[in-house]
């Protein structure tokens, strides 16, 4: 009797816990549409043949999708202007330079300042934590006079070197370098090994996760950087791909809006593909270690 | 000949800045430079970019922010409005959203990613180009169509759909921008140690109860990060106005001298806004091992 009351609690406990379950699933899959709606949204766009472009309302999903918005990007704009190649190409060389030195860089200072402490450290520290608080666009205009004056504007390194010591990057490499056991350093400096040699065959292998989370930081940032090409170049073939976006999406018209969307779904590419290489990694060393208060 | 030999210390030392000279030369040029030129420049005229000829010209910039300039001021109040509504919903929708994925949810690796993915597009201008042509805006509408249909908000009168679309515009921004801070509170929910949980299931405590004596003090300088980091992050924001008109008084009207004298009004008000928030906090932020 009372084994069979039990029972039908329990089932009765079992079913609304279940139930309640549904409703965190449901939730929580809505957030997700949600969330990705405006990407579904673009990616659909990228593939639309130009008369559905014009329905209105606006169609969210493509019927009959074509390429002709990538052909029309990559081909028929390159008789007008610059290639879009060669937006891609100044994309690439840039942003790849630049998440290669921040990394090494930043490396090579969060090893020198954990693990040597050299006098004025904490200084150093002192600076790269108000650093962390302060916008680039308060510093860009007298970034933009340092550069003009170094003669380097309208170059590929104007779009470089100001981006390679950033304050966040450093933090990041220190959070990660703290963990590094001295025993090893010092083991393989009983063994006879310089330091140079520490750094790249010991140091850098063992902080593998954090330079993966940086160089997907890193990259993203760089990728979509909109403000340093804007300011730093004058021509049109020193551009990168943000800007090409607002030239092909000038004047707002709707029949760009094809050309528009494939042009930024070219541009997402890159970093949701870096994004899905590095992940497994990221979200470890994000929730694991990464930046902890 | 006596040959010069560097100490084992010595050498150590001499290495160590070998190691972040670089660094240190990119910011001098790069940060350090800039701030203290801007600062400068806050303060002046502006006679000639190449050389850096400035004439000193006092609090003029700051007072024509203040004084003179007739759209100043309300945009700051609405930037300053905005967010200190956000940043309160951001904070606790992302806590809401973490503690949801600390549990044993299935596809917690979709959804982890999927809560990441607008800031890898948001960090940057594709998220400015998804709003800016509308394409948000758009996949809204449609998102409304499919939730909404036209009749029911109809049928509610202009009042309440208002509502409802404030609300959903509300929430997409707030959806786009706690991909961080959901990734620090989950990490912040790992570190509570289990065992207080089960001490407290043993004195029989609800699941309420544990939300409030043991998570929330357990997570308290994570909420503190967050809240620092959601206001900085509406800082340096593309889609903030403030930025945007500083941006174009430097380099459309080319005023260099006002757009930095706003820059560090600014930076100064957010200042004080982190450090009013570090004082409030500072006595709710629970401490372990001590």
């Amino acid at each position: 009797m009372t084994k069979i009351a039990a029972k039908k609690v329990r089932r009765r406990l079992r079913f609304r816990f279940s139930f309640k379950w549904f409703l965190v699933y449901v939730f929580m899959l809505s957030l997700v549409a949600f969330t990705a709606l405006p990407i579904v949204y673009m990616v659909s766009t990228a593939f639309k043949p130009i008369d559905e472009l014009f329905i209105y309302p606006p169609q969210f999903f493509v019927r009959r999708p074509t390429l002709i918005n990538f052909s029309n990007l990559l081909f028929a704009l390159n008789s007008s202007e610059v290639p879009f190649v060669r937006y891609i190409f100044n994309s690439v060389l840039t942003a790849s330079v630049t998440v290669g030195l921040t990394v090494i860089v930043s490396a090579m200072g969060a090893f020198s300042l954990v693990k040597y402490k050299p006098p004025g450290s904490n200084i150093i520290f002192m600076i790269i934590l108000g650093a962390l608080m302060f916008s680039p666009h308060v510093t860009q205009i007298p970034t933009y006079m340092v550069v003009n004056s170094l003669g380097i504007i309208n170059t590929y390194l104007a779009l470089i070197i100001p981006k390679v010591a950033v304050a966040y990057n450093f933090f990041l490499m220190k959070q990660f370098t703290e963990q590094l056991p001295d025993v090893l350093l010092e083991a393989a400096r009983i063994d006879g090994a310089g330091e140079w040699y520490i750094f790249w065959k010991i140091v850098m292998p063992s902080l593998r996760p954090a330079w993966a989370t940086l160089i997907v930081f890193s990259f993203v940032a760089n990728w979509n950087d909109y403000f340093s090409p804007l300011i730093f170049t004058t021509s049109q073939t020193m551009k990168t791909l943000p800007l090409a976006l607002q030239t092909i999406a000038g004047g707002l018209s709707i029949a760009r809006a094809g050309a528009v969307g494939a042009a930024t779904l070219l541009m997402t590419m890159p970093t949701i593909i870096i994004f899905t290489i590095m992940q497994a990694k990221v979200m470890e060393t994000m929730v694991h270690s990464g930046i902890k208060a | 000949m006596k040959r010069y030999m560097l100490s084992m210390k010595a050498r150590r030392i001499r290495d160590g800045y070998l190691f972040v000279l670089p660094w240190i030369i990119g910011c001098i040029f790069f940060f350090a430079g800039p701030i203290l030129l801007s600062i400068r420049l806050s303060f002046s005229k502006l006679i000639k970019v190449t050389g850096f000829q400035m004439e000193w010209l006092g609090l003029d910039n700051y007072m024509r922010a203040f004084v003179y300039d007739v759209t100043f001021i309300p945009m700051f109040l609405e930037v300053v409005k905005n967010m200190f509504v956000n940043t309160p919903l951001i904070v606790i929708f992302s806590l809401f959203i973490a503690m949801l994925l600390n549990r044993d949810i299935k596809l917690r690796g979709l959804f982890r990613v999927v809560f990441f993915l607008p800031v890898l597009l948001g960090a940057g201008y594709v998220m400015q180009q998804l709003i800016g042509y509308g394409v948000d805006k758009e996949s809204i509408e449609v998102a409304k169509g499919m939730l909404l249909p036209r009749e029911m908000l109809l049928y509610f009168g202009p009042r309440v759909s208002g509502f409802i679309q404030l609300f959903l515009d509300r929430f997409t921004i707030i959806l786009w921008k706690s991909g961080v801070q959901i990734l620090l509170f989950l990490s912040g929910l790992q570190g509570i140690p289990p065992a207080l949980y089960e001490a407290a299931r043993c004195d029989s405590a609800t699941e309420w109860e544990m939300f409030w004596k043991i998570t929330l003090p357990m997570i308290s300088p994570v909420i503190l990060l967050n809240i620092v980091y959601t206001i900085i992050d509406s800082f340096t924001d593309f889609a903030n106005p403030i930025i945007d008109f500083i941006y174009q008084t430097a380099f459309q009207r080319t005023e260099f001298e006002y757009a930095a004298a706003v820059g560090w009004i600014y930076f100064i008000f957010i200042l004080i806004i982190l450090g009013m928030t570090f004082g409030l906090m500072k006595r709710y932020i629970y401490r372990t091992g001590k």
